[in-house]
């Protein structure tokens, strides 16, 4: 009988969790979402002495109250899913901070093992700690690990399975508190124990009481549906008036304070810091990389390098996959033609076909590129100094620094980049800054600007339309900001110090967030084709152009046929030059038309793959909301450039 | 003094120096102080308190960006990025030296 496990990981964000996940199940994953949520979710397995393990990389987090969706999911899997273990993972060179979030989950009174990671990085900054004497004091055991090595991984396992069998006796430290907050703690808990029975199967009692002396929304929320919640809350909203007048302080602020001081004596007792090092490289670089001054060229510099990298190398790979894959297309037809009828020859080859290999010559070439470049920015630490730098204009939208990180994905596609919102903290931010996104040209549609402006018209208007572009994610940002609802959030980010990324984690990264465009865009790239061929061959493209040629020939100046690639496009944007090219002459159009055709193609919304993912993070209302928004305000500004600049 | 208290102050230590108080933002470069209190909505004092900022707590001014941008401060061996905005809801005593922290 092979021996099943659960085990979840938990911890900080940047303490090096993924790279711990990608070195315990490699390959072995699947990332999607949790249930009903927009929260990331990562699940692994592996096999270790006959045991299988199946492991979950709980999201990246400071605490376990409710500021994010990421928190209030953590702590519900620990509490109601009950993993056999959980592996706190911790970044040994801040200890003190990461015990806070340790003890909350102490508190929550899971088998803990506490992960102290880079511990050479620790020791580079002349930190040491001594795991013997942690482990005493937390009454958990501690494993001493160098994810990016992969020091460590195995006495990591064979502890999981000791605490699993119960070989090791674990002693978790009880979490105490100041005298008043005890006192009142233990009555709510009690109250609690007597009143709530069902509650305390799932939360220990004394979590709970704690939590409602925080007055935490979700949990209040959870008993206020019970029999006897209200009296409950009634009971514990009064003792944590009384907690406020004595401190004269909010009483989240008051508990996370004693929390803190734990952690620091804690941490304070097991830590020995040598006498400070010389500056390291990583802080020269810090330093420069966050330059009030020299900031602002190196992060341009950084982003010129990237995107020169993937548009260079990407169109030398993608040209070369579109002549394979014309040769293999022609083959196919001409194979298949003898033994089936040309509709279903036409359906087969233009529809599935062509998609499935449209998808790939753009994806690769782009995409992965584009991903591994990503990973190194934020493996090696850079990508949170880029949001620092741009805080200040990201502002000026109603957003923060943070936002700047979607929005330069989205230069590279739209898809990862709305999904990359979540970051945000807010449903708000993240709502307006999908918005801002979907507004950044992506790798298809620069394609369209160069192909067609830049060559024919001049590299000055093709430049032009990318300024005319941002000055639109500016001023329509700022409406979108004065419009929402809502207060916005400001910047509250850690800077992790510069770190050596490591290429297995990069490489595991780029994997699964390719498998996971690919499950998000193939489908639907290939069912938008086969609708496209099936609309072509029942005869209805001409009665769409015919009906679209008002809004196309008289409002926007264009050519009746540039409909069909204007409508088409919405499948995928490079489509759309293809398609021109294939109905009229390029070099027939005039240097307005062109340019008309190309500010529509780039401010329409950017295809179907990305609707399914602004359906999957907003939902339906939203998604269309953003799509007529995008549509129609393409039509208007293609309007009035046409008449603009036909003067 | 701009920074006015909207509120009570806790810690008995600081009430007796409160004319000392300032905004995080008005700090210099490479100068440390004693956080006094943050104000501002109960989600953003909590959250602050979450990232390691709770009255009392040494915070050190790492640096500033211009024209109101954000400012890195290190606090409890982190490194914190802070909105403008945050930041200037934050208070703190500054110290006059290094040492006497």
């Amino acid at each position: 009988m092979v021996k099943q496990l659960r085990i979840a990981l938990a911890g900080n964000a940047n303490v090096g969790k993924s790279v711990i996940f990608n070195q315990l199940t490699g390959l072995n994953q699947i990332v999607g979402n949790w249930p009903g949520k927009t929260v990331e979710r990562a699940e692994g397995t592996l096999h270790f002495e006959g045991y299988t393990i199946r492991i979950i990389d709980l999201p990246g987090i400071y605490s376990l109250s409710t500021f994010s969706m990421e928190e209030i999911v953590s702590r519900d899997y620990i509490a109601t899913e009950k993993p056999d273990v959980i592996i706190n993972v911790v970044d040994a060179s801040m200890l003190e901070r990461n015990l806070y979030f340790t003890l909350q989950l102490l508190e929550l009174d899971p088998p803990i093992i506490l992960d102290l990671n880079q511990i050479d990085f620790a020791a580079k900054k002349g930190i040491k700690i001594d795991a013997e004497k942690l482990s005493l004091a937390l009454g958990v055991p501690v494993v001493q690990t160098v994810a990016i090595t992969g020091a460590g991984i195995n006495e990591l396992l064979s502890t999981v399975v000791a605490v699993a069998n119960r070989e090791k006796q674990l002693q978790p430290l009880k979490v105490t508190y100041g005298k008043e907050i005890e006192k009142r703690a233990q009555a709510i808990e009690k109250l609690v124990n007597a009143k709530l029975p069902q509650i305390c199967a799932v939360y220990p009692a004394r979590w709970i009481a704690i939590k409602l002396l925080e007055r935490d929304e979700d949990v209040t929320g959870k008993i206020r549906n019970y029999e006897n919640g209200k009296e409950v809350l009634e009971y514990a909203e009064k003792l944590a008036g009384e907690l406020e007048k004595i401190h004269g302080e909010p009483s989240p602020v008051i508990i996370a304070s004693e929390r803190y001081s734990l952690a620091t004596k804690i941490a304070k007792a097991v830590t020995t810091v040598e006498t400070p090092p010389k500056i390291s490289l990583e802080q020269k670089i810090d330093a420069l990389t966050t330059h009030k001054v020299l900031g602002y060229p190196i992060l341009a510099g950084v982003l010129a390098a990237m995107f020169a990298l993937i548009f260079i190398g990407g169109n030398f790979v993608s040209a070369g996959f579109d002549y394979t894959f014309g040769i293999l297309t022609n083959q196919t037809a001409n194979a298949l033609s003898p033994f089936l009828p040309k509709i279903a020859v036409d359906l087969i080859n233009k529809g599935v076909l062509s998609g499935i290999f449209a998808g790939i010559s753009v994806a690769l070439p782009y995409i992965v590129p584009f991903y591994i470049l990503l990973a190194l920015l934020e493996d090696s630490g850079y990508l949170p100094r880029a949001a620092f730098l741009m805080d200040n204009l990201m502002h000026k939208i109603g957003l923060h620094g943070k936002a700047f990180i979607p929005i330069m994905l989205g230069y590279g596609c739209n898809v990862p980049a709305c999904i990359g919102c979540r970051i945000m903290e807010t449903q708000r931010e993240r709502f307006l800054s999908a918005f801002v996104v979907v507004l950044i040209p992506c790798a298809a549609r620069t394609v369209v600007i160069l192909g067609l402006v830049g060559r024919f018209v001049g590299l000055h208007a093709a430049l032009a339309l990318y300024v005319f572009d941002l000055v639109l994610v500016f001023v329509l940002g700022r409406i979108a900001f004065k419009v929402l609802p809502g207060e916005p959030v400001g910047l509250i980010m850690e800077m992790p110090s510069y770190k050596k990324p490591s290429m297995k984690n990069i490489l595991v990264k780029t994997w699964s967030r390719t498998r996971d465009f690919v499950f998000i865009a193939f489908p639907i790239i290939i069912a938008g084709s086969l609708a496209i061929v099936a609309l072509d061959i029942t005869g209805f493209t001409s009665y769409i152009v015919n009906g679209a040629s008002p809004l196309i020939s008289v409002w926007l100046g264009l050519p009746v046929l540039a409909g069909i690639p204007l409508i088409f496009g919405i499948l995928r944007k490079e489509l759309t030059l293809i398609l021109l090219a294939e109905l009229i002459p390029l070099e027939s159009l005039t240097a307005v038309q062109m340019i008309v055709f190309a500010l529509v193609t780039m401010i329409y919304i950017p295809c179907l793959a990305t609707i399914a993912a602004l359906k999957r993070e907003f939902g339906w209302k939203k998604a269309l909301a953003i799509t007529l928004i995008d549509v129609g305000l393409a039509l208007l500004l293609g309007g009035i450039a046409y008449r603009i600049l036909s003067l | 003094m701009r920074f006015r208290h909207r509120r009570a102050i806790t810690e008995p230590q600081i009430v007796k120096d409160d004319r000392e108080t300032v905004s995080l933002t008005c700090l210099e470069e490479g100068k440390s102080g004693v956080l006094a209190y943050a104000h501002g909505g109960c989600g953003l004092v909590r959250r602050l308190a979450e990232m390691g900022l709770t009255p009392g707590v040494k915070v050190k001014l790492l640096r500033k960006c211009p024209f109101r941008g954000p400012l890195e401060i290190e606090v409890r061996g982190t490194a914190l990025a802070l909105g403008y905005g945050v930041a200037s809801k934050i208070f703190v005593k500054p110290l006059r030296t290094e040492t006497n922290g």
